[in-house]
Parts: structure tokens; sequence; C-alpha cells
């Protein structure tokens, strides 16, 4: 440690201030590249009847496991349907089982946050033990124990989602929301008679937002490995519906001979979540950038 | 005034480069300052004081740059010092108090041994003697026992205690200025009184300049010297601390004088609160910067030209059109 | 005499904490008694670590009490229902403007909160009421549609005043509200609240560690120091002929620009 510590933290400038048109946007390259790609992958799945004429189930034994060419761009798989087909299609699927993972698992884990920062003691206790249990308990496992008992389905599959996710979140927001808490405008909004739900709702909430944006990006991206993680051991959408997670599974057998057969749905999954994380990291320093500013005014 | 003064600065200017155009968070600062000469800078937040401290320790934020017609440190110029020639004067000859001890101290390591370092940095000496060193400068800024404290970690200590800590660490290397930003405003009125009587005694007895920048008249009266009065990035009015509270000739002084309450007054002598707030950095332009609060500007002037300097009496100078037109008698 | 708006009688605080393994208690309030009478400013003066934060919170039942009890018109407040009820008669304005306004809230709603809480007027007419209150704190009504982050210093301190108004309280407590203003605003709001005080009527208790405002606004004075009342009075006599060895200390430390002092430049 030298003199210079006396001037620790004073060196830095305020970084400089940068014009056009991301800048107005608050878009930092990162989040326009992240929000591209998914743009560009969503329409990709939506349009995947105008995309590609093939049908993702129809079987041909004719041409089984056919390197990409211009018939089948992603070629065929080892009942010969059109790989293309069966990643946009199962694009939909794992898209729609890991956005609703996400959304439930946000909920779940928002609802239980807030009430530990909010709630009465007792139930305070109770969150607090049931968010140790599920970060400590193996979410791979829980899978297993559950499609063990019950036959896997979407719902099912979208449940398992939300069990493995919502800790996280509910971690966050109870962060959060236990700091927002000690601020003198929850007291202040004490003083003028409000109860503490609407203090939660209109007073903290607002102040969680941000950092449940960033969460949602980073959970649906962990959605999406975790749905393919679960297909790809067979725990998830049963065949023939296709999904990424079931594509790779289906081709793994194939591995050294076909390599489009798990690399082409492999890309899928890790494009869509690099735009995901993309975006997460975004509204991160985003948010942080904006929380600066408000500090400075 | 006798040989060479410390820190002779003519002119000087911060300039941002701001959204809309270039704006200047100081503006045309100039002063003298000889060993053992106190210089308090008051004005309010915006005022530009903290800008024109940190510019004179070449600390100004990055996108800052200082400009000056002259900027000399003991007849040498400052201009074109590169950033090892900058550290050897920082916390070497020049140092600085900050508002917030805290920010110059760290929380990981006991407070003997950031003395020890920061003496260690600027002079040639063993372990021992600059473990003596830094209990002598310890002593000297009124920390009790400080063989004791020498282990003692900033975060154990009290805020004035670690304001004497900071005040340690800036006398290590036995400067020949201290520049004190808001150093006591923190600190409770008790602490502030010992902090400001430190002050004064080094100055007297280490023959130290002291640069003391604060928003409290009454505290600059407590400091003397001299003092330069600050508003909107420009100095308004100077000169002795006794002639400007006494006779104070800026409309700014006189209604900052009249809107700080006072041990004597009372509800029955009403404040009289300046009307409106600071304005914003960028937008003073080439005006006055105080016209649009100012119950006397001179109309058609105030808007486009700022005053030149008029004297008020012997080192006694204030920058107001409407004093230049008519002296005391145009005042509010 | 009638009996007092507000009574703090014989507080206690501590708290409890651990320091090196063993069990620390840090008396903050040790039997603190304050009364405040009707339409009276009642100042609350000492440094930090006084207690008189942690007092003033306790009087409107933000912290609780170890010991002792507070009393509103002579009737004591214990339950959590009783609290709710003085909470419409005594409201408190936070110290820091920017951390006591709610950041995501416009000022509108910030304003017209306590009115839908509490029911008290239609929801057509509260952005009247709020423009009223905006109007009467001396900000310009167009400020209801913008977030604290747009506002000074200054600004936000009016706001937190106008919002602790909106519910009519008879009593307001002031927790070193001008300390973090610059010397001119803080004179602004100075004014203001001199102004609203006699206006309304109030009964107001305001907590300072600055003298110099304490005797500009205070009829009536109480000197704390490390958590006891160390001496209490009429301002003026407080002030002038102080009895407490810490007042005396305290008032001589006090920043004066009569006491120039003619060093040599």
């Amino acid at each position: 440690m030298t003199s210079t510590s006396l001037y620790a933290g004073l060196d830095s400038g305020s970084p400089k201030a940068r014009r056009g048109v991301l800048a107005r946007l608050e878009l930092t390259p990162a989040l326009a590249a992240g929000l591209l790609l998914l743009a560009a992958i969503g329409a990709a799945v939506t349009a995947a009847p105008i995309l590609t004429a093939a049908d993702p189930n129809a079987v041909n034994l004719l041409a089984v496991r056919k390197p990409p060419s211009a018939d089948h761009i992603f070629g065929t798989d080892a009942i010969g349907r059109d790989l293309l087909a069966r990643v946009l299609f199962g694009g939909r699927v794992s898209l729609m089982v890991a956005g609703a993972g996400m959304i439930g698992s946000l909920f779940l884990g928002t609802v239980l946050g807030m009430m530990r920062a909010f709630g009465p003691q007792l139930l305070r206790a109770a969150v607090d033990r049931m968010i140790d249990i599920q970060l400590a308990f193996p979410y791979v496992l829980l899978a297993i124990a559950i499609t063990s008992a019950v036959k896997p389905s979407v719902p099912v599959l979208i449940l398992l989602m939300v069990l493995a996710g919502w800790a996280g979140v509910a971690r966050v927001v109870r962060a959060i929301a236990l700091q927002e808490r000690s601020k003198d405008y929850v007291k202040a909004a004490e003083v003028i008679g409000a109860s503490r739900l609407r203090i939660a709702c209109f007073h903290v909430f607002p102040s969680v937002l941000p950092s449940l944006m960033v969460l949602a990006a980073m959970q649906t991206a962990a959605m999406i490995v975790f749905e393919a993680t679960l297909s790809f051991l067979g725990m998830g959408i049963q065949p023939p519906t296709a999904s990424w997670g079931g594509i790779m599974l289906e081709g793994k057998d194939y591995i050294t001979t076909s390599w489009w057969l798990t690399t082409l749905p492999g890309l899928a999954i890790m494009l869509t979540s690099l735009s995901l994380v993309l975006i997460g990291d975004g509204l991160e320093s985003r948010t942080e950038k904006l929380r600066a500013k408000e500090s400075d005014a | 005034m006798t040989g060479t003064p410390l820190l002779e600065v003519e002119n000087l200017t911060v300039t941002f480069p701001g959204r809309n155009g270039p704006f200047r968070a100081v503006d045309g600062v100039s002063f003298r300052l000889a060993p053992g000469e106190s210089l308090v800078i008051a004005g309010e937040s915006g005022s530009g004081k903290s800008m024109l401290c940190r510019a004179l320790m070449n600390i100004q934020p990055d996108p800052a740059k200082v400009g000056a017609d002259r900027l000399e440190w003991q007849g040498r110029s400052l201009k074109g010092l590169d950033e090892r020639e900058w550290r050897q004067l920082r916390g070497g000859e020049i140092a600085m108090i900050f508002q917030d001890p805290t920010a110059a101290l760290n929380p990981l390591l006991s407070v003997g041994r950031q003395i020890i370092d920061a003496v260690l940095a600027h002079r040639q000496c063993s372990r021992e003697e600059a473990r003596a060193r830094a209990i002598e400068v310890m002593g000297l800024a009124g920390l009790p026992e400080p063989e004791h404290r020498l282990s003692s970690y900033p975060s154990e200590l009290s805020g004035g205690m670690r304001q004497r800590v900071a005040i340690a660490l800036a006398l290590s290397a036995g400067p020949k200025l201290i520049i004190a930003d808001e150093a006591t405003t923190n600190l409770d009125v008790s602490i502030q009184a010992q902090i400001v009587t430190l002050l004064k005694r080094l100055r007297k007895e280490l023959g130290m300049g002291l640069i003391f920048v604060t928003h409290d008249l009454d505290l600059a009266a407590e400091v003397g010297g001299r003092l330069m009065v600050m508003y909107a990035s420009q100095p308004v009015e100077t000169g002795a601390v006794v002639d400007v509270l006494r006779d104070p000739c800026h409309p700014y002084t006189r209604g900052l004088l009249r809107s700080a309450p006072t041990l004597h007054s009372s509800r029955d002598t009403p404040l009289r609160p300046i009307p409106g707030q600071t304005p914003k950095p960028g937008t003073i332009g080439t005006g006055a910067p105080f016209r649009d609060r100012c119950p006397v500007p001179v109309a058609g002037v105030c808007e486009i030209r700022r005053a030149e300097w008029t004297e008020a009496g012997p080192g006694h100078r204030v920058a107001c059109n409407r004093f230049a037109l008519e002296g005391r008698a145009g005042l509010p | 005499m009638t009996a007092p708006v507000l009574e703090a009688s014989a507080i206690g605080k501590v708290f409890t904490g651990r320091r090196e393994g063993k069990i620390h208690h840090h008396h903050a309030l040790r039997q603190v008694s304050a009364s405040l009478s009707e339409g009276e400013i009642l100042g609350i003066v000492g440094e930090s670590g006084s207690g008189k934060t942690t007092l003033s919170r306790i009087m409107i039942g933000i912290e609780s009490a170890s010991s002792g009890e507070i009393a509103f018109r002579g009737t004591p407040v214990r339950r959590q229902a009783d609290w709710r009820a003085l909470r419409r008669q005594v409201q408190y304005v936070f110290q820091d403007p920017f951390t006591a306004l709610c950041p995501t809230m416009r000022i509108g709603k910030a304003l017209a909160e306590p009115l839908a809480i509490h029911g008290i007027c239609p929801t057509s007419e509260r952005q009247q009421r709020v423009a009223q209150m905006l109007e009467m704190v001396g900000l310009h009504p167009d400020i209801a549609g913008r977030l604290p982050a747009q506002l000074s210093g200054g600004q936000r301190q009016r706001v937190n005043l106008a919002r602790a108004l909106m519910l009519e309280p008879q009593v307001l407590i002031c927790d070193e509200i001008v300390s973090g203003l610059d010397v001119s605003v803080q004179a602004q709001v100075l004014a203001l609240l001199v102004e609203l005080q006699k206006k309304l009527g109030l009964s107001l208790i305001f907590i300072s560690h600055d003298l110099r405002v304490i005797r500009y606004l205070c009829d009536r004075v109480l000197v704390m120091h490390l958590g006891e009342v160390v001496e209490q009075g009429a301002t003026e006599q407080v002030f002038d002929a102080p009895s407490h060895n810490y007042t005396r200390a305290l008032l001589a430390a006090i920043p004066d620009r009569n006491r120039v002092t003619d060093t040599p430049i």
C-alpha cells in the first residue's frame, strides 16, 4: 500500500458519453446481439412450416442418415426424417417448455422470495429451509425420482423445471427485497399506514423487477439446457415428438459416423442459450448503469 | 510578500465535454498561497470547489481537461508534468484530506501499516525509522497513544479518529500544503472544532499551506486566512476572511450569510433564503453566474457579460456588475 | 396545563449484539422522557450516537422501545392498532431526501398514496389535493409526473414534507431534514417549515445536530448526550445560560462568523 491509496476510488473517471442509436435505446452491443439472435431463432421456429415443406415425423427409409445436401439442408436422421424440420419443430417444443418453466419458476420464486422478506415469522423460516433444501438437492436426481413415478409428459416436464428453478429466483428476490426493506422509503410507507402487502407490491417489487428480467433470460437459458438434458436422458419429451434434446438422443449412437445428427441440434441449443446469456448480461449492465445514473442525480 | 509562493494559480479552468458542448466546472480561478498561509474556498454544491481541489492534485475525473495561464508549485510549472512526477508531488509535497476518511483508508490493513507504507513511499529510510515517523505524525494528528493505535483497524475507530488517521497519513511525507476538502463536514461539531484547531496548529507549527474547502461560512471564519467564495464554478468574491464576512460585497455572499442561521438568530429575524436553485453546469453561458437568483442584476449586462474583478478594499475583490457600477450603495 | 400532545416517558432502548463472542448490550437510550405541547416546536439536539433519531423513531413506532411508554394526548399507545391510529395524527419526515422516497414511484402517486390507503377522499379529487399540496410546499404541480431521481435534494425534501402533510397530521416529527441540503436551500426549507407550522397549527419535533438551526427554529430544546437528556428548557435559556457542561462544550464548538480570527495572512 503506497500513499496513492489516498486517492483510491477517485481516479476512475465517469464513463465517456457514448452517443448514437444504441446509446439512446440504452442498448449495449451485447444486448443488441443477443436480442437479434433470439429474434432470429424465434422467427425461424415460428415460421417452420414456411421454411421447410418436410414433415418432421415423416419416415423415409430410403434416405437414411443422408449428410446435409440441397434436398435436406440439415441432412436426415436414422429413419430418414428431415433433420431441419425436426430441429425447427423440435425448437418449438423446447422453447415452449423452457419458456413455461421460466415463467413458472420466476412466479413461484418471486412470490416465495417476497414472502420471505415480508411474510410472518414462521413462513420466513419455512421459506429459508425450503430454499436450502432445494439448492442442495441435485435436480437431475429429482427429475429421475419424479419421472420414475409419473409418465413423462410436457406438463410434468414443466413442473420439473419450475421445481428446479424457483429456489435460485427466490434467493435473489429475497436478497433484494431484504435490502430494500431496510431503506427509509419502506419505513416512510409504514408511517403513512401502508400495509405489508402494499409495501411489497407497490414499493419494493418495482425495485426487484429489473433483476427479475435478468433472471428471466438466464433462467430460460438454463431451462433450455435442462430440457435438453432430460430429453437426452429419455426423461423429457417422448418420441416421436421432436425436441432438441430428444433429437440428440436419437443421434447419439451415430455420433462417429453422422456428425450432423448431434452437432446441429446441439448448435441450436448453444446459440439459443448464448443469445439468452447475452441478453441477461446486457440487461444486468444496463440496470447497473441506470442505477448509477440514478444515484448520480 | 516574501519568498516564492507555494502555489500560484492563474485563470485555472476545468472543462468537461458535455452532451451539449463542453462546459466549465471550474472557471477562472486565480490565487497565490505562501507557506503558512491558509485559503478557505467556500461554496455550495455545484460551485466547483471540490473539482478545483482535484484539479490542483491532477486527480480530476477522466474526461475533464485542466487549463491554466499559470500553475506553479514553488516557482516550477506543473503544466506538462507526467503521472510519475505528479505522484511524487501528491502525497509527498501536497496532501489531501477528504470528506469521507474511509475513502482514504484501506479497511483491511492496520492504520500503522498504512502510515508506515506511506512514509516509505516518499522517503528513503528503514522500517524502524518509518515506524517512528508514523508514531510522530499520529501524535501530530492528535491521536492519543499513537503506539497503541498502530495496530488498530479503521473499522475500530470513530469517525473523528478515522479523520485524524487520514490527517496523519496526509502528514506522513511532510507535505508543504494540505488540501482539506469538506474534511469536517461529516463530523460532529465538537470533533469538527478539534480538527479545525488541529489544522490551524499544524499550519502554524509546521509552516504548511492550507487550502480548506467548506460550504459553511461560519466555519471559514474559524479557519481564518483568505477566503474565496465560489458560485456555479466561478469565484465571485475573494479577500481576507475577516473582510469578506464583515463586509460582504457580492450579492451571493450576502445572500448566503443571510440564509444561514447563526447562534444569535431567532425566528423574529426571519432567514432570507436565496430563491431558486444553483444553475446546472453548462447553462451559465457568458453572463454573470448569479444573475437568475440575484436581487439586483444589472439588466442588459448580467445576461451577457460576467463582471471583471473590482477592488472593494485592500486585497478584497468582487466580481459583480452591480458593485462595479454603483459600489456598496447598489447592494441588496 | 393541558396534557401534552405527544409524550415519551422513561424510554429505554437496548441493542443487543455480539462482540468478540461476548453478548454486548448497548444502551442507546436510558430513561429518556420528552413531551411536546400543543403548537410548539420542540428541538432535540445532540451529536451522533446521542440517541436522538432512535428516540424519534420510537415516538412514531417504527422502532420499538425496550422500556417506557409513548402517549398521545394522554392515552398510552400500546397495541398495533393504537400505532395505526397515532400515525393518522403524527407524521414523520426522514433525514435523507434521497432514500425516503420510493425510487420507482412517481411523485404524484407517492403523494396520493396516504389518501388511497386511508380512503380519505374520492379518487377523482386526489390529483387535485396532490396539486394543492405541491403548491403549498412551493413546488410546481407538474412535478407530480416525475420520478424522485429527477428532482434536486431540496425539491425531494419538500416532497417528503408534502407527503407527511397529506394526512393533515397534528404533529410532525422532522429528523435532520435540512442536514443534507445546501445552505441557501436549507433556508428555503426552514422558512417553509415555519410558515406551514403557523398556517396549519402543527406541533413540531425538530431533530438536528446543528444548534444554529435549532436556535433559529425552536421554542424549547432538549439536549441529548449518549442516550440521556442532559438539559432541557426554553431555547433562549439553554443557549444563553446553559447549565450543563456538555451543552456549554457543544455551544463553544459551533463555528461562528462573529468570532472571526484575525490571524495574519
